[in-house]
């Protein structure tokens, strides 16, 4: 579903933030991308989603790379930034439809999409009102309603579980699964190892922009926890 | 005190991107900084040259009557009259939009610093017009009188304070504008209504002053009356800058900083009231699921960008104030002649551009209504919906257009027809009066957008940032006066050619430059577009 070929990025000055990146996520795969702070975790998933121009490498998903069609890939991705800094001059609904508008997602897929996923996260009451008056949990809930109504192939989250209540994560975490088991991929960084560990399928763990390693949780983790490892890993 | 500096010196830093200026090591960055430097540089000394015109032109009259102290009395009051209107609507802005709001008030500074060092961000953007128009008019002041030094130690000490009471009065006026709408539930559209009004309230308050002025070198004495009655603060600047009266020097400065100091310590004791009021959105949370409407993502687009234009008050008034104009003009023409207009707002060749000019000065008022050039900016940290969206990046840029267009025809259309029955022009004249402004109103909105993306500001924490002080904003507002200027000069020279002639060449010809643009925007736009 995403296969990142020798993807590097170096940002003006030349630090490079991701030295040579080599992943496959397939689909079903619901793969957690770990590393410190300035690791490259945010900079590899926003040249994934497309906002992020970059030259080395390659990006490709379902099989097209996003250097050659950025708009079939972003047709089946959705993205789910850290912050989520939504249209605060728009109503939830509003938002939500806009979003329908732009995936070109029919009028009875959003409206029944709309309705579940605002039910499931308990935020149909607040649709009409605008965005300016959410808090930060409820903005999150609404990105991340807005990056499910598309029904994407791939889903693409920096760090999820920032401002969600514990039953919202929870629903998260569940659509999450749901989601994988239709066939579609997940990708996520997130600094919650426990979350990584319980969730996740696959995970890569990546340091000072490079991949230190990579592979199925149960092998990468062996016998310890996935915090003993991550931090023996940063460590060395 | 310090704190006062310390937080105006970061908002500042955000402006005209100063900062990056400073810290960039990207050489493709800092020679487009270099080359808007060099804009920055041509625009202000224009102005500077037609200030310095204008109070040199001025100074002949005067000098002839013997009253030379009406020179600075004039022009100190258009300087404060400049600072009041560039302030009021922007007051709230500054004030009470900044979304390091609760970064900053939680920082261990008084609130009335806090109030202080916005206002002072206010200040150094209106001393900026200040000099401009004051440096000149003292210069030619000095030349015509040859004054004594004590003119010069009064005269530059003065300057810092001239538009300290000017700005407090459009602050207040603004900050009782945003409190009054943060009371209702539409609380922009409100503000915007009402900012609109006391905008015109004051021009046609200024209009009727102005009727009952003669002939400028019969009246010294009136006008200097009327000034000093309307400003009184006029008077006092003259006795202290003319007569060198050190107890008018120093009652001018005491008054100008003891308002500052009043004002700010006032709003200070009301600030978080206001700033709650205006923030805090309207939420019932009662919504129920109805029927949804699907649009394609261009109209989808539009609509988006419709309602950002329309959320902002600011973004309003600042890009559709020509277009007002326009429609105010339109409207006078048809019960006073051009003529009587012209007297009126102080345009005495207002009837001669109309005659021969109509469609440029149309397009003027046009170009003045460019809402593109900060469209880009004012996506800010929401860009990355945008960036990951799967839509062709030319439909995003469509969109703004559209929507400038959509802010420029109907007031344009609507002036057309009023304009052809006030000026009863001819089928060639009514043909070019229809299509030249609706060139430039394609022009202005497509070329705003370029320079935004050539020129964005996506970091910005008050919106104010975004629409008046980025370098997009200037760029393009320096562009679209060039664009005019030259056709205006042309047509002026060539007197003898046929004017209808010279006005379809230049039609030709910006429909051409339109066409390199639109065709650069679909062909590069999407790549510069996804660099940002």
């Amino acid at each position: 579903m995403l296969t990142i070929k020798h993807f590097s990025k170096c940002y003006k000055g030349g630090k490079k933030a991701v030295d040579d990146l080599n992943l496959v996520i397939e689909p079903g795969d619901i793969y957690g991308f770990i590393g410190h702070n300035g690791a490259g975790k945010t900079t590899t998933i926003r040249a994934v989603v497309g906002v992020l121009d970059f030259e080395e490498g390659d990006i490709e998903i379902d099989g097209i790379s996003i250097k050659r069609d950025p708009v079939a890939c972003k047709a089946i991705t959705a993205y789910i930034p850290d912050n989520p800094d939504l249209y605060e001059h728009l109503t939830g609904i509003q938002y939500l439809n806009f979003i329908g508008d732009l995936f070109s997602v029919s009028k009875a897929d959003r409206e029944s999409l709309i309705k579940k996923y605002g039910d499931d996260f308990q935020i149909t009451a607040n649709f009409g009102d605008l965005i300016s008056s959410y808090s930060h949990g409820m903005k999150q809930k609404l990105a991340i309603i807005s990056a499910l109504i598309h029904r994407p192939k791939l889903l693409v989250l920096d760090e999820p579980f920032v401002g969600l209540d514990p039953k919202a994560a929870h629903m998260l975490k569940t659509i999450m699964a749901d989601l994988c088991s239709n066939g579609s991929a997940i990708f996520f960084s997130t600094h919650v190892l426990d979350v990584a560990e319980k969730l996740c399928n696959k995970i890569a763990i990546i340091k000072a922009g490079k991949l230190i390693t990579h592979g199925k949780t149960e092998e990468v983790k062996g016998d310890n926890s996935l915090e003993d490892v991550f931090l023996e890993l940063i460590r060395s | 005190m310090i704190n006062i500096w310390r937080l105006t010196k970061i908002q500042l830093l955000s402006s005209f991107g100063l900062n990056k200026a400073l810290h960039t090591h990207d050489v493709k960055e800092r020679r487009r900084l270099l080359l808007l430097s060099i804009v920055i540089l041509i625009s202000v000394v224009m102005v500077g040259v037609v200030s310095f015109g204008y109070s040199f032109m001025m100074a002949l009259t005067f000098e002839q009557i013997g009253r030379m102290d009406l020179l600075l009395a004039i022009m100190m009051a258009v300087a404060s009259v400049i600072g009041f209107f560039t302030t009021i609507y922007k007051a709230s802005g500054v004030l009470f939009s900044f979304k390091d709001y609760d970064l900053v008030m939680s920082l261990p500074i008084k609130t009335s610093h806090v109030v202080a060092s916005r206002v002072l961000q206010l200040y150094v953007l209106n001393l900026f017009f200040t000099l401009m128009v004051m440096l000149p008019a003292g210069v030619v002041y000095a030349i015509k009188v040859n004054p004594g030094v004590f003119y010069y130690l009064m005269y530059l000490t003065t300057l810092l304070f001239i538009p300290l009471i000017p700005i407090i009065a459009a602050t207040i006026i603004g900050s009782l504008i945003s409190w009054i709408s943060s009371r209702f539930k539409g609380s922009q559209v409100i503000s915007l209504i009402l900012t609109f009004a006391v905008i015109l309230a004051v021009m046609f308050g200024s209009f009727r002053m102005n009727g009952s002025v003669q002939v400028l070198s019969d009246m010294g004495t009136q006008l200097a009356d009327m000034i000093f009655k309307l400003y009184p603060l006029t008077s006092i600047y003259v006795d202290a800058v003319c007569s060198y009266q050190m107890g008018s020097f120093l009652l001018f400065i005491v008054i100008s900083v003891l308002a500052f100091m009043l004002f700010t310590m006032v709003l200070g004791t009301r600030f978080k009231t206001i700033y709650t009021g205006i923030t805090t959105s309207h939420a019932n949370s009662k919504y129920q699921m109805k029927p949804l409407e699907a649009a394609s993502p261009f109209f989808a687009l539009y609509r988006k960008e419709l309602r950002r234009y329309i959320s902002s008050s600011l973004y309003v008034l600042n890009t559709s104030i020509g277009m007002i104009l326009l429609l105010a003009m339109s409207i006078s023409l048809l019960f006073i002649s051009s003529e009587k207009l012209g007297q009126l707002v102080e345009i005495p060749q207002l009837s001669t551009y109309l005659s021969k000019l109509a469609p440029l000065v149309v397009s003027m008022f046009v170009t003045l209504s460019c809402t593109t050039s900060s469209s880009i900016s004012l996506e800010g940290k929401n860009l990355w919906i945008l960036k990951s969206s799967p839509v062709p990046k030319q439909t995003i840029l469509l969109s703004k257009i559209a929507v400038n267009l959509t802010v420029t025809i109907p007031i344009l259309m609507v002036s057309y027809v009023l304009l052809m029955i006030s000026l009863r022009t001819g089928w060639i004249e009514s043909l070019l009066l229809l299509a030249i402004p609706m060139i430039y109103a394609c022009y202005s909105a497509m070329m705003g957008v370029l320079v935004n993306l050539k020129f964005p500001n996506l970091e910005w924490t008050s919106e104010v940032t975004a629409i008046k002080q980025s370098a997009s904003v200037i760029v393009a507002m320096l562009i679209g006066f060039i664009s005019l200027v030259i056709p205006f000069a042309f047509v002026l020279l060539l007197s003898h050619v046929n004017g209808n002639l010279i006005l379809l060449g230049i039609g030709l010809i910006m429909i051409a430059v339109c066409s390199v643009i639109f065709r650069y925007i679909r062909t590069k736009g999407e790549q510069l577009f996804q660099t940002l």
